[in-house]
Parts: structure tokens; C-alpha cells; sequence
């Protein structure tokens, strides 16, 4: 028992001294407080300024009028007086209309033909046609929702005067048959910031602790004599306290960090936020241990500092469209499903969104959760395996080069004294 | 429609937003009790689009789809009352719908997403790596002592140095950018008027921008970690400056302005002037010298190598 007790006290002593020494490497080195520290502080702030107008007003649309009728200036009036889109040309033929599309000048063209006016009046139906460069969600989704808008009130105009109904809620009655409301739920601006930056803001943890245990692992090997990860040392005993140990490091440098990116930087920009702190910390714990000890797998394949910037940096924007988050999760083929499978970002970034932006529960995000406690300990193993091997090769290189030592001794003796025995038979 | 699949029906509202937040739809209809028999008796009964944004692309053409759904329902009822009254079908259509929108989509007829996804987002990528690739390949000499040797090579020229160093490169990451454009074009057939010629322009200047660019931060910065980082800085913000997901004119003033210091938003207005669209080159020449400036920039500070090289010691 008291074997044992001593035991456990070595362990978290040595554990203790790995994270105080993990911690103390991180301060001194500038380039991982960089990626540890300055990146995520700053680079959600320039992410949430990009996107800080969220929605898109005033879409500029070319307008090519072939009717010059009353109704069809009303109809364009009735388009620039919304807040989406704005007239900004009047074309006097649609090929010219067409051109400013192309020039990324306008971003659509509406088109009333010149029979517009003379079908209404004569009880036939007349057709507007809206041209939308479709490249931009936003933009498109602007324009069709204005003109679909905009017709339906001048054709409820239209119907009222040629009905002739009795009272005005036999008006209403016979033009709205049926209320249609639209409730946008979640993200009801339908901003494009509160759509993306939850989903880049969880990215920016997975990738910056990649990057970070990464570079120092590979200023470890760099300043170690034999370029082993794994110093030989009376501490560095014992695969687990030095995983442990330097996990500790980097989640208590990220408890902050996770912190600041889920609850501060929502807050200061005003993006939807319905998450309780108990979700949250359910979360998130799960997901920094997955990425820890993911990074801290992926860092024994780096020998050099700078080449994890080569690994990571590429991944990012492939692992953001694996999440689902602009590409809608359901329409993802399968083989790039389950590569998604293996990265902790795509289930923190899907149960992010869930908790903080639909209000989701932990047990609503049950499969994330789950998912994400069993890469935490999958990757734990897979971290000490590749660690244990480290550690072989290191204590092999120090035995190798001990042999060496004791080889060049021997000869030195050896040689030493025979010579000592040639001097004295000489003499 | 399409764009939509009824994938469950649920028995109350509470129900399907749970649905919607574990993920599993994206829009649900509301239809309350009763609402046949309102319809019936002309008491205006209403019905609600719930849709989350949260997944920009889902929820904007499920908002489209749902409201053409709601407007045809509202609509046939009328046109059931009308054709009680024994009206035509071409009067039941004015009538109901005297004033029709038609949306094309310009010059993608299909409106195939991948087109505009894989022409901006791919060629991002493909710049973020030859910007690093081109920062490490020089940063590496001074990092494994090989850098006076490069100089001796070169005559201590640094225009020699560097011409010698990125020329093979530039072959290489050409042949990648010009494979890539000439497959998505070629053979996945994506709207490209503007022909062979121009995306093969696109492709040089698109590798040479990059390259310039990387090799100008490493000259102003000759310390391999930061000018890696602020190569990648650049690269990533430059998919979101570009204008491809979210408007440039959305943005803030500031970075409208600002937006003109990223290559890869240069590239992606003459891909959609000169290429998608088909417009002569002409109309995009701002961006075809500003892309060419981008490639030139070494020339401004090229001079500092020769002394970086011999004189800097990597500092790890």
C-alpha cells in the first residue's frame, strides 16, 4: 500500500513538473505564444469585422423598363423603396443590363417587358423577369424576395379593383385567402456573420492548438541534442505524467481561450447566444482534450517548427466545409463524411452551433458529445503509444551514444596504456 | 421542388424545433388545426414557415421553396372558387396572378453551386499554399545554414538567387493551378466564355502574384515563423476579403478599401469579368496590372536578401 502511495505521489510530482516546464516553454517561446495566445484573441476580432454588417441591404440592380408605363415605374418604385435593393441603372436594353452583371457592377437586372401594362389592363397575365448573378446566396435571396414581394402587393391592388368586393375584409378575404407568416428562427436577421463565425471561431481553438503543439514539439527536437521529442530526464519517467502532464499545459492555457472565443466575442458582436454555461463547459471540455490530444498525436510527425504552419494552416479551410457549416451537412458525400469522422472540429463545430445558436441542449447533442469523448480517448492512447515509442528511441540514442562514450574511454585506456607500457619498456 | 425533401412530420411545434436544433431538419411548415375548414368558411386561417439560417445556403432555398408552396396554396384556392364560377383557365391565371416572376440565374442555367465554390475557394487554397511553400523554400536556407552557399551560387546577386530559386517552383505550381483550371473547365465543364487563352493568363498571374507577394514578406521580414505567418494571415483573410461569400460592398468602407490588397480578390473579379462572363480582358485591366504589381513587388525590397542571407542567424 504504502509502495503504491509513494508511487501515485512520484507520478503527480513528475506530472507537476512536466507542466510546469511545458508551461514555462510555451512563455519563453514566442512563436507558440503567438499561435497559443495572439491569434485567438485577435483573429476572431478581424473575422466579426468582415462580417459585422451581417446582412446585405441596398443589392444595386440594373433595371431595363421596356413598357414606360404607370405601372411598371410603380413597380420599379415599389423595388427601390425596399431595404434590400436599390435601382442604381436604368438600361435601355437587356444585353446592356446583362453587361453590368458581368462587371460585378449590379448583381441582377429586373426586366418588365414592354407588353407589361397593356396584359394587365387587358386581364392577361404579365410576366416580370428577374436576372440574378447567383454566386452570392445573399444577394440572390435579397433580390428574389423583393420582386416576389413587390408582386404580390400590386397583385392584390390589381384584384381589389377588379372585384368589387362589398366591405374591405371581403377584400382582405378574397386576395389572402390563406396568411402565410414566416418565422426565421435562430438566426432571424439571416446574417451571414451569425451563420459563419460560430463555426470559425470553435475552428480557430482546433487549429491554433495544432499549431502550437506542434511548434513546440518541434522546438523541442530542434534544441534536444539528438532530435528526440522526449528529453531523458529523472522526470520525463513514465509515458502517462507526461502526456498528463503537458495536456494540463495546454488546457488550462485554453480554458481561457475557449472561454474568450464562446462568450466574449459573441457578446461583443452581438451574435445570437442562447447557450447555458453548464452546456457549454460540457462541450467544450470534451472538444479541447480531443484537439489536445490530437495535436499532441500529429506533433511527433513534425521535425522541423515551421513545417506543422505547411500541415495545418492547409487544413483549415477543408476542415471548416467538412462541418456542415456552408454546405449543408445532409448533401456531403460519404467518403468525406467519414474523414470528417476523424476530426474533433466537425462535431465541436456542429454542437456549437446547436447549444449556442438554436439553443440546444447537451442532450440534444448527444451523438457530438459522445463522439467527441471517444476521440479524447482514442487519441489519448494513440498520443501515449506514439509518445512511448519516442521515448524508446530517445532513451536508444542516449544508450548508443553512452556506448560510444564508454568505447572511446576503453580505447583511450587501452591505448593510453599500452603506450604507457611501450614508454616504460623504452625506458 | 428540387431543393426540398419532406423528410418527417411531427406532432407539435416544440417537437420539430428540438428536430432542428439536434440537426436532423432544417425548415418546418406549420399547419394549425383547422385550417382546411377555415379555409373553407373564408375566416383567413394562417400558416407558418418556421426556417433556421443557422446553415446560410439550407435555409435560404428552403425559404424559397416553402413560400412558392404557401403562395400556390393560397393561390388555388381562388383559382377553386373561380373555376366554381365557371371561369377559363388563362382568366383564372391572370387573375389570380396577375403580375408573374420569372428568376434565371445568369449564365449558370443550372444553378450549379460547385461553380461557384470550387472556381474561388480551390484556387484560395491553392494560393495559401504557394504562398507558404514559396516563404518556407527561401526561409529554410537561413534555417539550415545553406544560405551563404545559396549566395555564393548566385554570384551574391540577389536577383539571380531568387530568379534561380522560384523558377522551378513557378513550373511546378503553374502546372498544379493550370491542371486544376483546365479540368474544372475541360472536363467537369464549368461556363467559361472567355476561352483557353485567358485562364491560362489567369493561372500565370495568379502563381506569379503569389509568389511576389511572399517572397516581398520575406524580405521585409527575413525570420521564417513570422513571415510563415503572415503569409498565412493574408491567404485566409483573402478568402473571406474576396467577395466570393460575402459582398465586398456589404462590408465596411474600410475594408472595401482594404480589399484590394488581397490577390485572390483580384483574381476572382477577372476569373468573373474575363472568364465566367466573357468580357475582353480590357474591361478588367485594373486588376491584371494590380496582379502584375503583386508579382513585381520583390523589386522593392529584393536589395535586403543579399544581407539577410549572409548576415541573419536562425534563431529557433
Amino acid at each position: 500500500m504504502s509502495t503504491f502511495l509513494r508511487y501515485a505521489k512520484e507520478a503527480i510530482h513528475d506530472m507537476c513538473y512536466i507542466w510546469w516546464m511545458e508551461m514555462k516553454n510555451v512563455v519563453k517561446d514566442d512563436g507558440v505564444l503567438i499561435f497559443f495566445v495572439l491569434v485567438p484573441l485577435a483573429y476572431p476580432l478581424a473575422y466579426s469585422w468582415i462580417y459585422n454588417n451581417e446582412v446585405v441591404h441596398d443589392v444595386p440592380v440594373a433595371v431595363v423598363d421596356m413598357s414606360h408605363s404607370e405601372l411598371s415605374r410603380q413597380f420599379i418604385r415599389m423595388m427601390d423603396a425596399s431595404s434590400d435593393v436599390h435601382t442604381a441603372y436604368y438600361c435601355n436594353s437587356l444585353a446592356e443590363a446583362e453587361s453590368l452583371v458581368g462587371h460585378q457592377v449590379v448583381k441582377g437586372v429586373v426586366y418588365l417587358p414592354s407588353d407589361f401594362d397593356k396584359k394587365i389592363q387587358r386581364g392577361e397575365q404579365a410576366h416580370v423577369s428577374v436576372y440574378c448573378d447567383m454566386a452570392l446566396m445573399l444577394t440572390y435571396k435579397a433580390l428574389f424576395s423583393t420582386a416576389t414581394n413587390v408582386s404580390l402587393a400590386m397583385n392584390r391592388q390589381i384584384q381589389v379593383s377588379k372585384l368589387g368586393s362589398a366591405t374591405q375584409r371581403d377584400e382582405e378575404i378574397n386576395t389572402t385567402p390563406m396568411v402565410i407568416e414566416e418565422v426565421p428562427i435562430f438566426n432571424p436577421t439571416g446574417g451571414y456573420g451569425s451563420a459563419v463565425l460560430p463555426g470559425v471561431l470553435v475552428l480557430i481553438l482546433q487549429q491554433t492548438l495544432l499549431l502550437g503543439i506542434g511548434l513546440s514539439a518541434g522546438t523541442a527536437r530542434e534544441n534536444n541534442r539528438y532530435k528526440d521529442l522526449v528529453p531523458v530526464s529523472r522526470h520525463y519517467n513514465g509515458i502517462f505524467r507526461i502526456v498528463t502532464g503537458k495536456a494540463l499545459c495546454y488546457l488550462m492555457i485554453y480554458t481561457v481561450m475557449a472561454a474568450y472565443d464562446t462568450l466574449v466575442i459573441p457578446k461583443l458582436f452581438g451574435f445570437t447566444q442562447l447557450v447555458r454555461g453548464s452546456d457549454l463547459i460540457g462541450l467544450m471540455l470534451p472538444y479541447l482534450l480531443s484537439c489536445i490530444f490530437f495535436g499532441m498525436m500529429l506533433s511527433c510527425l513534425v521535425r522541423y517548427r515551421e513545417n506543422v504552419m505547411l500541415l495545418v494552416v492547409f487544413t483549415s479551410v477543408p476542415m471548416l466545409f467538412l462541418s456542415g457549416i456552408s454546405w449543408p451537412q445532409s448533401s456531403i458525400p460519404g467518403f468525406w463524411q467519414g474523414v470528417s469522422w476523424l476530426i474533433p472540429s466537425t462535431f465541436g463545430i456542429r454542437g456549437f452551433l446547436r447549444i449556442s445558436s438554436m439553443g440546444g441542449t447537451l442532450h440534444d447533442i448527444h451523438t457530438e458529445y459522445t463522439v467527441l469523448w471517444i476521440q479524447s480517448i482514442v487519441y489519448f492512447f494513440a498520443t501515449c503509444l506514439v509518445y512511448r515509442y519516442q521515448v524508446i528511441k530517445s532513451r536508444r540514442h542516449v544508450n548508443e551514444r553512452l556506448e560510444m562514450m564508454r568505447q572511446k574511454v576503453r580505447k583511450y585506456i587501452v591505448h593510453s596504456s599500452s603506450s604507457d607500457y611501450g614508454e616504460s619498456q623504452s625506458r | 421542388m428540387e431543393t426540398t425533401r419532406v423528410a418527417a412530420t411531427y406532432s407539435n411545434v416544440n417537437e420539430a424545433r428540438s428536430a432542428i436544433q439536434r440537426g436532423e431538419i432544417y425548415a418546418f411548415l406549420y399547419i394549425p388545426r383547422n385550417t382546411t375548414s377555415d379555409l373553407m368558411a373564408q375566416r383567413q386561417p394562417s400558416i407558418s414557415i418556421y426556417y433556421s439560417s443557422v446553415v446560410m445556403m439550407a435555409g435560404a432555398l428552403l425559404y424559397r421553396d416553402m413560400r412558392i408552396v404557401g403562395m400556390l396554396g393560397s393561390l388555388s384556392v381562388a383559382a377553386t372558387k373561380l373555376s366554381a364560377l365557371g371561369k377559363s383557365e388563362g382568366e383564372i391565371k391572370s387573375f389570380v396572378q396577375p403580375i408573374a416572376v420569372d428568376v434565371h440565374p445568369v449564365n449558370n442555367p443550372g444553378i450549379n453551386y460547385n461553380v461557384y465554390l470550387s472556381t474561388f475557394m480551390v484556387p484560395g487554397v491553392l494560393m495559401l499554399f504557394f504562398f507558404i511553400v514559396t516563404v518556407y523554400s527561401v526561409g529554410t536556407e537561413l534555417k539550415f545554414n545553406r544560405s551563404r552557399e545559396w549566395m555564393q551560387l548566385s554570384g551574391g546577386n540577389a536577383w539571380v538567387a531568387i530568379t534561380g530559386k522560384l523558377l522551378p517552383q513557378f513550373l511546378i505550381f503553374f502546372s498544379m493551378m493550370a491542371f486544376y483550371m483546365l479540368y474544372v473547365f475541360g472536363v467537369m465543364g464549368f461556363p467559361h466564355q472567355g476561352g483557353l487563352l485567358r485562364i491560362l493568363l489567369l493561372a500565370v498571374l495568379t502563381v506569379t502574384s503569389a509568389e511576389g507577394f511572399a517572397v516581398f514578406m520575406f524580405c521585409i521580414m527575413p525570420s521564417l515563423r513570422m513571415s510563415m505567418s503572415i503569409c498565412s494571415l493574408w491567404a485566409v483573410l483573402g478568402l473571406s476579403m474576396g467577395g466570393a461569400t460575402y459582398p465586398v460592398f456589404a462590408m465596411d468602407g474600410v475594408l472595401e478599401t482594404l480589399s484590394w490588397l488581397f490577390p485572390l480578390r483580384h483574381y476572382y473579379m477577372i476569373y468573373q469579368i474575363a472568364v465566367f462572363n466573357g468580357y475582353p480582358l480590357s474591361d478588367c485591366w485594373i486588376h491584371v496590372v494590380i496582379l502584375t504589381a503583386f508579382s513585381l513587388m520583390p523589386l522593392l525590397d529584393a536589395h535586403r536578401l543579399r544581407k539577410a542571407m549572409i548576415e541573419y542567424v536562425y534563431i529557433p
